[in-house]
């Protein structure tokens, strides 16, 4: 035991020298090079989420396609993306990696509410923008202010939610609605947002809304006190695998809702197609929003967009399955983003960045709307306005596709 | 003879250890920080699986309760971070005691289904009590900042901290696993009814043994809570548990240097060598390594090669370049009156 003291006392002793290391900062405006802008981002391609791994491959395409067309002031943009698993321990490995190592300019496109989450913090403080953000929690848009380095892109839940609520309340005025959601910032936002939609005048058409924890268990008795409740319209804000276990467990209490309304996180034509070969006979005629032209429904194949997006991708990924909504979902974003380097000039810094993505006006009316959108959709920033992506279409899944079923609805109110 | 083996090993770590703040950039020593974390929490796991020979698959959940431990005292406290390090590590230690107790019903690979509900009960636990724990969406901790009136790069400050700890905490597990204690744990990983007869309590050793590998990784846990500045469910997962256990097994069960090794592996593979080794691949193969899980094929190929030419680990491969032999101080396994090593399945060199 003599022993083990003397070496911990060396250890403390010796390892004090290290305090003496001190660091140097680096200069000039970090990943811009007179011929290149470094622009890195986290993406699960491994793990429970690598759902969306096509994300990345969707926007290094039109990357790639921006760069064989002279790129952005004559910049080549060199786009890396790491997977973090959906790890946040890893997010923030390899956020520190991008910052430090590969000094990028900006990180664009990240993925997830959590991950996003562990570096929003550290980005903010380091002031490296976070830009475009891949998930629709509402803090990435509302808390601008405490943080300014950070923005999202696509509907924030809480609009949406306000969208189905606005279309109920025309709707289906006297409608009985029961609610399933995640009791947690998630499900919460979908609510809020739901409940803003209804206004006041038509909120107690919700007799009831039950939350469940996301602990793993299926949420069975949540959907029996729902049935019981005598609700005929059922909206559903949860994530995909609770989804996909309400619809299975609604269809085995023989609950036939006249509707169902599944948040669009988890109303894609993959998440519905496992609960229906779980045994759900309810996934017809779902209710969800969209704001991106389709590639899975026949109908877009003629709009310029979607010409395009088709071109882009047999040419810079023709591995990909361009028929997966997840790649459009990229290039859409892709484009923003090569919108808002060009904005921001040939004297490209960090900060420049950040003022065009803080006043972006890629609207219709200014004649410089996102072809990969929906037609009519805006990407608008503005003052206290930071909500890029507002309006959604409903539409209504039938044989496997989602067929629009109203006009663009503006969750935003703007 | 041994003993300066011993020393001179622990004065080469020692040395590197001062000496790679002027080679490194400081994300690498932000990297190499993780790595003093992780060979804390494999020094803790090692003594339980290479000394005490009970495999166990939900350390990770350890790690987990020591970063929520301080996590909460830091930011719904208002603790001072590095105070929170022992308490992180007692609470973890509490924990693994409790686990334990029961536990010791177990042997072999029962055990090890056991302790796989470690991290499974934790997540749940995690998502169950959300106001306390910040469910799903977890807590934001305070960015790395130097202390103690010192101005350092965060992440060269995050490194001194993380190293002073481990190097306290090796010499520690020396301490722990030579003398009585340390020969009670081998003889019930050796032979449990041969201990028995001889007057060892296998159930007070192996809980003991619980205990403080639990101790090691909620001290582990804390400071990866306060390098990595969020915790969530996420960052727990299952797998992080497996890690771990691939991290003794390729540092060489039993040695407590080689967790030297293992800790480097379970923080470079993740992070670093992977993509690379993927991007190699699909340079000359044009294979699309970015399709889901390919990264897990890598990280098994590593391992089938590390345990196919060296069945001991890492320990196992110094021991041989320096003596040719099978018995250095530190490096070497305990001796073993059994042909195989239990927690490894191999035989001794």
């Amino acid at each position: 035991m003599k022993k083990t003291f003397l070496l911990i006392a060396a250890a403390l002793a010796v390892s004090a020298v290290i305090v003496v290391t001190a660091g140097a900062t680096s200069s000039a405006t970090p990943g811009v090079t007179a011929k290149s802008i470094l622009l890195e981002g986290t993406f699960p391609l491994s793990g429970p989420a690598s759902g969306y791994a096509p994300i990345p491959v969707g926007m290094a395409a039109y990357f790639s396609y921006v760069n064989a067309h002279g790129g952005v002031n004559g910049r080549k943009i060199d786009f890396r993306y790491e997977d973090d698993g959906y790890n946040p321990a890893n997010t923030v490995q390899i956020t520190h990696k991008f910052v430090e190592q590969d000094h990028a300019f900006a990180l664009v496109g990240g993925l997830g509410t959590e991950p996003q989450q562990a570096v929003r913090d550290y980005l903010n403080q380091n002031k490296v923008p976070q830009l475009f953000v891949s998930t629709g929690a509402t803090t990435f848009d509302r808390d601008f202010t405490t943080n300014p380095w950070t923005l999202g892109w696509q509907p924030d839940y809480e609009a949406e939610g306000s969208i189905y609520g606005k279309y109920i309340a025309k709707n289906f005025p006297t409608a009985k609605l029961g609610i399933l959601f995640q009791d947690d910032d998630y499900g919460n936002d979908y609510l809020r947002g739901l409940k803003a939609g209804l206004t006041q005048q038509h909120l107690p058409q919700i007799i009831d809304a039950e939350g469940y924890a996301l602990s793993g268990n299926p949420p069975a008795t949540q959907v029996a006190k729902l049935k019981a409740s005598g609700a005929d319209i059922f909206l559903i804000f949860a994530t995909p695998t609770p989804t996909i276990q309400a619809y299975v467990i609604s269809t085995k209490l023989g609950w036939h809702p006249a509707h169902i309304f599944t948040n669009s996180v988890s109303a894609t034509d993959a998440f519905l197609t496992i609960a229906k070969k779980s045994g759900s006979d309810n996934t017809d005629g779902t209710i969800t929003v969209n704001y991106l032209l389709d590639p899975a429904n026949p109908l877009y194949n003629k709009t310029p967009g979607m010409k395009a997006y088709r071109a882009i991708m047999a040419k810079y990924a023709p591995k990909a399955n361009a028929n997966d909504g997840l790649n459009i979902y990229g290039v859409a974003k892709a484009w923003t983003t090569v919108q808002v380097l060009t904005a921001a000039g040939k004297n490209l810094t960090r900060a420049g960045l950040m003022k065009a993505a803080r006043n972006m006006n890629f609207t219709v009316k200014a004649k410089k709307a996102n072809p990969y959108t929906l037609p009519g959709v805006d990407v608008r920033t503005k003052g206290n306005y930071q909500f890029p992506i507002a309006q959604v279409q409903l539409v209504q899944y039938q044989n496997n596709t989602f067929k629009p079923i109203s006009k663009l609805i503006n969750g935003r109110g703007a | 003879m041994r003993r300066v083996t011993a020393l001179v090993s622990f004065g080469v770590l020692v040395t590197a250890v001062v000496l790679a703040p002027t080679f490194f950039t400081h994300y690498r020593l932000f990297q190499l920080a993780l790595v003093a974390v992780y060979l804390v929490a494999l020094l803790g796991l090692d003594i339980l699986t290479g000394f005490t020979g009970q495999i166990s698959l939900g350390h990770g959940a350890f790690m987990g309760v020591g970063a929520y431990t301080t996590t909460i005292l830091v930011v719904d406290h208002g603790w001072n971070d590095l105070l929170t390090i022992p308490v992180a590590g007692v609470v973890a230690g509490l924990f693994g005691l409790a686990f334990g107790l029961p536990a010791t019903r177990f042997a072999g690979p029962y055990l090890a289904l056991a302790t796989f509900a470690i991290p499974l009960s934790f997540i749940g636990l995690l998502k169950r009590f959300p106001h306390f724990t910040g469910g799903g969406i977890g807590k934001n901790l305070p960015q790395l900042h130097s202390e103690l009136g010192l101005h350092m790069n965060p992440s060269v400050w995050f490194y001194a901290v993380c190293w002073m700890i481990a190097l306290v905490m090796l010499p520690l597990a020396f301490g722990i696993v030579r003398g009585r204690f340390g020969r009670a744990l081998r003889a019930v990983r050796d032979s449990e009814i041969a201990s028995t007869a001889n007057g060892v309590s296998t159930a007070t050793i192996k809980s003991a043994a619980f205990g403080i590998s639990a101790f090691y990784c909620g001290v582990a846990g804390g400071l990866y809570a306060i390098g990595i500045t969020y915790v969530n469910p996420d960052t727990f997962p299952i797998d992080l548990s497996i890690l771990l256990l691939t991290g003794i097994v390729l540092g060489g069960a039993g040695s407590l240097y080689g967790m030297v090794f293992g800790a480097l592996f379970v923080e470079f593979i993740r992070i670093s060598w992977g993509p690379t080794i993927l991007n190699g691949i699909s340079r000359v193969h044009h294979l699309d390594t970015h399709a889901p899980g390919s990264g897990l094929v890598v990280y098994g190929l590593i391992l089938l090669v590390v345990l196919y030419l060296a069945p001991a680990g890492a320990a196992g491969v110094v021991r041989r370049l320096m003596t040719g032999r099978s018995t250095v101080a530190g490096w070497s396994k305990p001796r073993s009156t059994t042909p195989s090593d239990p927690a490894t399945g191999v035989e001794a060199p």
